[in-house]
């Protein structure tokens, strides 16, 4: 009787007589790199008839083995070197995954995406991360009970491990939670794809904005016209220097595009600062200690954004 | 026994026993149990995490899992951070394969401010009196009961969200999903109110409530893919308005309180659907439509609460306002030949605001009544078309290139349509496995059809003056991503952004801006017990505006130079195996913004921060192991926003007089760690 029929079994070559047996018996917890943390884990749940160990075991993943294992019983008979393989050594002939493998990153994708490629990986081709060239197991890491991707602490490491300018970014001092654990860079951003720019979880920036700060969403009565179109004009969502997340000093980011004669478009310049006369365009809340409601006002006197 | 492959391959698995296989069954997990202790009070500090407080607090985090391999059934159990402010706990549950379900409660703190300073009472509630003693007056200056006033008011708001979901997966291709979750947002935040010329910072209560649902159904076929995904979400806000007293004499009789909008309710609605389907094992085409309604009616507060001033009769009691939403994207993309990739898409966006217009009889600050004004509901149409291609020249370069075209129309806008033209080219060289670099360089030009002030805007905005984001604009920009493994040990990983934007035809306001950003990292491990890692990055944003003060040709300029400079050096060791561990981390940032105004400087704004951490953990036994680690950081901060600007400081605006964010914080636990 077939155990299950869930799997493709994409790659030519022959399947071991015993299964996993043959592999673990050396990847061990004492191996170099130890694999028995997947037991602990989804892939290694026998009652799931979609799960790996309900099938070809670890030839679900890394295909058919028999060429791999007598490689290495080749090496081994030889009194040669089987653990981590070294610069310049080849590698044995298993699918392997991740940033260091010689396998094309579409073949070692298309032995997850034969499972995975629905719901959130729906998008997954044509995808940005798809474009780079970027392996499922860069990010992802099998044979572990937490894969710090998926953990909301640890996930921004991976992330910005290769979104630098983002690190830098989230190190200023206004910010959203993310370098102090809170917040996850998917709870605004579909790693493996989405229809929106930027990857954005939601069809739009502002919907994508609007999943946590849904007072700003409205309609209002009196809209001011670039939070409706789009956050990120005045905003700078990964962090700022200028409180909170501005893309710069609240008089000078108003100024950009209010030039009404005299107020506002008068001259901002240190004479304004204490010990000068202090200004009350340039001091406390700046236009916002009159125009108060930059989001939108619900207020029948609201026009000017002060009610 | 055989296992069948879904290409029909016979794969005869009688003797793949799993006898090496340590299938987990029953319980497992991780306890930590201990106390730590913060040195010095700082809300900025503690912004979000709760370590705000000098004092002891509690550690508590726990990893708890049961697994039953043969039934699936399955328990994860996540908490983390129990004895502060930012708690969360995650469990999830269920069949493998058959039924999950999850729940979740997370409360994610926001510390504000806890230097603010104010006369009002009645903080945190909606209505903001001064103390039966005040003295209003024409200025600041002038409210000689203000220092015998002032008391503290700490602004913070804390989120608590809570959430629950099912998952069924009734039959292999079929999924279904239901999550709900809950947001409260409750506390205090800063905020102001003015009447005319003259302005109070105030204190906001924040109670905020929103729930949002997701219902979805996915399908798996065997060369297509689809999803039906509803969601909504409804905000309620249990403060209508804010209603103050006005600290300042009043400038006509009856301004002596003021009343403004809190965020009113609202709702969105929103069906999506989202298909792909593999025409050939080389082409996939891939869709997505999501039509979204947005509505919101509370009722209208009154123009004014002066009983002096007649504003007439409100033309409608609410909004009735109403945004529909939709938008859809279609894709092909396509690998004719092992070498090249050809991607084109469409992509659609609307938000098309059917709020009711209505002449709108407006009081300025519950002082003077002003002629009608026509509310102005903004519309989107967003159009966009992209086409790129890549092709593999050898085993070792691509060169990919691209072209996109996006047109925005607005309504009641300055430019009824923006079109921009973007082309890109980029390079990848791969040199073996252990090298890869990407170059990208792009430009962009947008044009803008015809500019012209709103005629509905009063006072009118000068003609010369152009809106960043529908002025006529040229953008260049290049990235450099290299990463390297010189050996299996060590990795290397530089990035570089660089981008410039010229406003061509911006006469006033925004003219041009540049950013550039700098990354390096490498990590090695030196030896099986040493690793060291670090990273440096530098950041620079910069920006020139101008501005004309007398309605005509510019007559200042102001330059805006943001640098950030940021490192961090770290080191994990073992120092005696299978016992002690310890690690070390450093972290500098250094932020400064400088802006000058026709050559006269402000003073620089100055944010330096310093972190050490340090940890060691040591095994105590197999299951059980006593981890202590030490965090201390110092950050230094010049503000001229706040520096110096005592609540008085304004002849015209009293402000909570804040101090700025430094601080100098230390905090040290101590947990026992038990795994099982």
């Amino acid at each position: 009787q077939p155990a299950a029929t869930s799997a493709k079994a994409p790659l030519a070559g022959k399947y071991t007589e015993k299964g996993a047996d043959t592999c673990i018996k050396c990847h061990d917890e004492d191996a170099d790199y130890p694999v028995f943390d997947i037991f602990k884990t989804k892939h290694g749940t026998r009652g799931d008839k979609r799960s790996p160990f309900a099938g070809l075991q670890c030839e679900a993943c890394h295909g058919p083995g028999v060429a791999g294992a007598e490689a290495m019983q080749e090496t081994l008979d030889r009194g040669g070197h089987v653990g981590r393989v070294r610069p310049g050594q080849e590698r044995p002939p298993i699918l392997n995954f991740g940033s260091k493998s010689d396998e094309p990153v579409e073949l070692q994708n298309s032995m997850c995406l034969s499972c995975h490629e629905t719901g959130d990986h729906i998008s997954w081709k044509g995808s940005v991360h798809e474009d780079a060239d970027i392996a499922c197991a860069k990010c992802h890491t099998i044979h572990t009970v937490a894969d710090r991707v998926l953990e909301r602490e640890t996930q921004p490491e991976v992330c910005l491990d290769c979104h630098k300018t983002q690190r830098i970014e989230f190190q200023k001092p206004s910010h959203h939670p993310v370098r102090t654990g809170q917040m996850a860079c998917s709870e605004c951003h579909a790693p493996h794809g989405s229809a929106a720019d930027r990857s954005l979880i939601k069809p739009t920036l502002n919907e994508t904005c609007y999943s946590c700060h849904a007072e700003k969403r409205g309609p209002f009565l009196w809209e001011h016209a670039p939070v409706t179109e789009n956050c990120s004009l005045c905003h700078a969502p990964h962090g700022s220097i200028h409180a909170p997340l501005l893309e710069k000093r609240t008089g000078w980011l108003c100024q950009q595009c209010h030039s009404q004669a005299g107020h506002p478009s008068v001259e901002l310049s240190p004479a304004g600062l204490p010990g000068g006369s202090p200004s009350p365009f340039l001091l406390g809340d700046s236009c916002l200690n009159c125009h108060i409601q930059v989001h939108g006002s619900n207020h029948p006197s609201g026009v000017k954004l002060m009610r | 026994e055989e296992f069948i492959t879904d290409t029909g391959e016979h794969i005869d698995i009688t003797d793949w026993e799993c006898k090496f296989c340590e299938f987990e069954e029953g319980f497992s997990g991780e306890v930590e149990l201990g106390a730590g202790y913060v040195s010095d009070d700082s809300y900025k500090f503690g912004e979000y995490t709760g370590l705000n407080e000098e004092g002891a607090f509690p550690v508590g985090n726990a990893s708890i899992r049961y697994r039953d391999d043969i039934d699936a059934d399955y328990l994860n159990l996540s908490l983390r951070d129990a004895g502060l402010d930012s708690r969360s706990l995650r469990i999830e549950g269920g069949r493998q394969g058959t039924y999950d379900a999850f729940l979740f409660y997370q409360e994610i703190p926001h510390f504000l401010s806890d230097t603010a300073m104010t006369p009002y009472q009645g903080n945190g509630s909606e209505n903001l009196s001064l103390p039966a003693a005040w003295v209003a007056a024409g200025s600041t200056a002038g409210m000689t009961a203000l220092n015998a006033s002032l008391r503290d008011v700490d602004l913070e708001v804390e989120r608590k969200r809570f959430g629950v979901g099912l998952r069924f997966i009734p039959t292999a291709p079929w999924k279904y999903e239901v999550a709900v979750r809950r947001d409260t947002r409750e506390g205090k935040m800063g905020t102001s109110g003015a009447f005319f010329f003259r302005g109070m910072n105030l204190v906001e209560p924040i109670d905020y409530e929103t729930d949002q649902v997701d219902v979805s159904a996915a399908y798996r076929g065997k060369d297509w893919q689809a999803t039906l995904h509803y969601y909504g979400s409804f905000f309620s806000n249990d403060n209508d308005s804010l209603i103050w007293q006005n600290a300042f004499a009043p400038i006509v009789p009856g301004a002596t309180f003021g009343q403004r909008a809190q965020a009113p309710d609202n709702q969105f609605h929103q069906l999506q659907a989202t298909a792909a389907y593999e025409i050939t094992d080389a082409t996939r085409l891939s869709g997505d439509i999501a039509v979204g309604r947005m509505t919101q009616d509370e009722d209208f507060l009154p123009a004014t609460t002066n009983p002096n001033l007649n504003a007439g009769v409100l033309p409608a009691n609410s909004l009735d306002g109403e945004v529909d939403t939709l938008t859809a994207n279609l894709k092909v993309h396509s690998r004719p030949t092992d070498r090249l990739r050809v991607k084109g898409a469409w992509g659609y966006s609307d938000r098309d605001n059917n709020t009711p217009q209505n002449a709108y009889t407006w009081v300025s600050t519950d002082a003077f009544v002003n002629a009608p004004r026509t509310n102005l509901p903004y519309s989107f149409t967003r159009q966009e078309f992209k086409l790129d291609a890549d092709y593999r020249i050898d085993n070792f370069t691509r060169l990919g290139a691209g072209f996109e075209h996006e047109n925005i129309e607005r309504t009641y806008l300055e430019a009824e349509e923006t079109d921009e033209d973007t082309i890109w080219g980029e390079l990848k060289v791969r040199a073996r496995q252990n090298m890869d670099m990407t170059v990208k360089i792009a430009r962009a030009e947008r044009d803008v059809s015809d500019y012209q002030p709103v005629a509905e805007i009063d006072p009118d905005q000068n003609p010369l003056l152009r809106k960043y984001n529908m002025a006529d604009r040229t953008r260049h920009s290049v990235r450099v991503i290299a990463n390297a493994s010189p050996s299996q040990r060590a990795t290397v990983g530089v990035s570089f952004d660089f981008s410039t934007d010229e406003y061509t035809d911006s006469t006033v306001g925004l003219t041009d801006a540049r950013d550039a950003a700098v990354s390096i990292d490498a990590g090695v491990q030196l030896t099986e017990d040493t690793s060291l890692h670090a990273f440096a990055g530098f950041e620079r944003i910069r920006s020139r505006q101008s501005g004309s003060s007398i309605f005509a040709a510019p007559d200042w300029e102001a330059r805006n130079d943001d640098t950030v400079n940021t490192a961090g050096i770290g080191a994990r060791h073992t120092l005696i195996e299978d016992k002690l561990d310890i690690g070390a981390d450093y972290i500098l940032m250094r932020a400064t913004g400088e802006i000058s105004v026709d050559g006269s400087d402000f003073p620089d704004l100055e944010n330096d921060r310093d972190t050490i951490k340090l940890y060691a953990n040591y095994r105590l036994k197999e299951t059980m192991s006593l981890h202590l680690a030490y965090w201390y950081e110092d950050y230094d901060v010049q503000n001229w926003s706040v520096d110096q600007v005592n609540p008085d400081t304004l002849p015209g605006v009293l402000t909570f007089g804040e101090e700025n964010e430094s601080y100098d914080v230390n905090v040290v636990t101590l947990s026992v760690r038990y795994k099982f």
